[in-house]
């Protein structure tokens, strides 16, 4: 298995990534009213004693939204607490739905693509501090 | 100063707004295509009705949506939506002015309806940030950014209705009026306010599960 914490985090790559869905990724982000009207469809929240952390506006904020906000000049550590958000937090079930009609899920997959381009991902043999669900 | 904010800002900030709003249809289209296959396939032709099915099909299509999950937000953002449109633009002393200027005008209500449908509106801006502060899905989600656009929403109202009950000096209210509408017109196509277009856009032309209509577009 490869290496996840040796490897620099690749910021370009990052950056040419983000530019090439800014016009779809950054308009759900702009549009997005923060409103959390979302959150009551998405199963995971409801099962996890309505934690804010599950609410699928909350991971499209703080997983694709960060990388914008800072332009893909992120470093590893980060990167590692979005691959809990975007592979713990979601499972990408496409159940979430919003008012405005923005699609979180392919929010949560381009972040999902970003990740795996920095070679970070869950690994099955991972030990983990809790679950995965 | 306060002649370019009633006199020019006017102009520009309505020429900010029709063109921006502009801009971001021609830019939706453009990034969006048609699909070559839309759902269903065929036009499937629903059976007659008696109106008291139709009645109990209508609440029972309500089963899914947020009136079940969260009827005082459905109810009280309804209101706000509705009466953000519906004041300013039946409002005696808008179409007064629009009447002076342009000899056209539009039915107005009357004057106390107007003043407390207002104060509704202020209501639901002070539910809104209630939520934002007293909710932790909302709290967790909001910055300061959330609030400056609250702000900007309720600034025409507030000042509006402490305008025509002549609170504080007029001229300095009235003024602050103005400038509250020309920040609310320019910020609309730039800003997360911009879902006053982007709900038709997103909700009507692309396709998904939540899809008003056919949904015949996808993203490119």
């Amino acid at each position: 298995m490869p290496n996840q914490e040796v490897k620099p985090v690749d910021t370009k790559r990052i950056k040419e990534m983000l530019d090439r869905r800014k016009a779809k990724m950054k308009r759900y982000l702009s549009y997005c009213a923060h409103c959390s009207l979302c959150a009551e469809s998405c199963f995971l929240y409801t099962e996890h004693h309505k934690d804010p952390q599950y609410m699928p506006s909350y991971k499209a904020i703080n997983s694709l939204g960060k990388l914008y906000r800072k332009r893909g000049k992120v470093d590893r550590k980060l990167l590692t607490e979005m691959k809990g958000i975007v592979w713990r937090n979601c499972v990408l079930c496409g159940r979430c739905y919003c008012p405005i009609g923005i699609h979180i899920p392919s929010m949560i997959s381009f972040a999902r693509t970003i990740l795996r381009s920095q070679d970070i991902y869950p690994q099955l043999d991972e030990v983990s501090s809790e679950s995965w669900l | 100063m306060i002649d370019f904010i009633r006199g020019q800002l006017i102009s520009i900030s309505l020429i900010i707004f029709i063109l921006g709003l502009i801009y971001q249809v021609i830019q939706f289209f453009r990034l969006t295509k048609k699909k070559e296959w839309v759902y269903p396939p065929v036009e499937v032709k629903s059976e007659k009705k008696t109106a008291g099915k139709w009645v109990s099909l209508c609440l029972a299509s309500l089963n899914g949506t947020m009136w079940k999950t969260d009827p005082q937000m459905t109810v009280m953002t309804s209101i706000f939506h509705v009466l953000l449109i519906a004041v300013p633009i039946f409002l005696l002393g808008h179409n007064m002015l629009l009447h002076q200027s342009w000899a056209v005008s539009l039915w107005s209500l009357p004057e106390s309806v107007t003043d407390i449908l207002t104060l509704v509106v202020v209501i639901c801006v002070a539910f809104f940030l209630a939520r934002r502060l007293f909710l932790a899905r909302v709290r967790a989600i909001t910055g300061l950014y959330d609030y400056v656009i609250l702000l900007i929403a309720l600034a025409p109202f507030l000042t509006g209705y402490l305008a025509y009950r002549q609170w504080f000096n007029y001229d300095t209210v009235i003024t602050l009026h103005i400038l509250a509408g020309e920040v609310m017109l320019i910020t609309i196509p730039f800003t997360k306010l911009g879902h006053m277009l982007f709900f038709f856009l997103y909700r009507f032309f692309i396709g998904s599960e939540y899809s008003f209509a056919k949904g015949a577009r996808a993203w490119s």
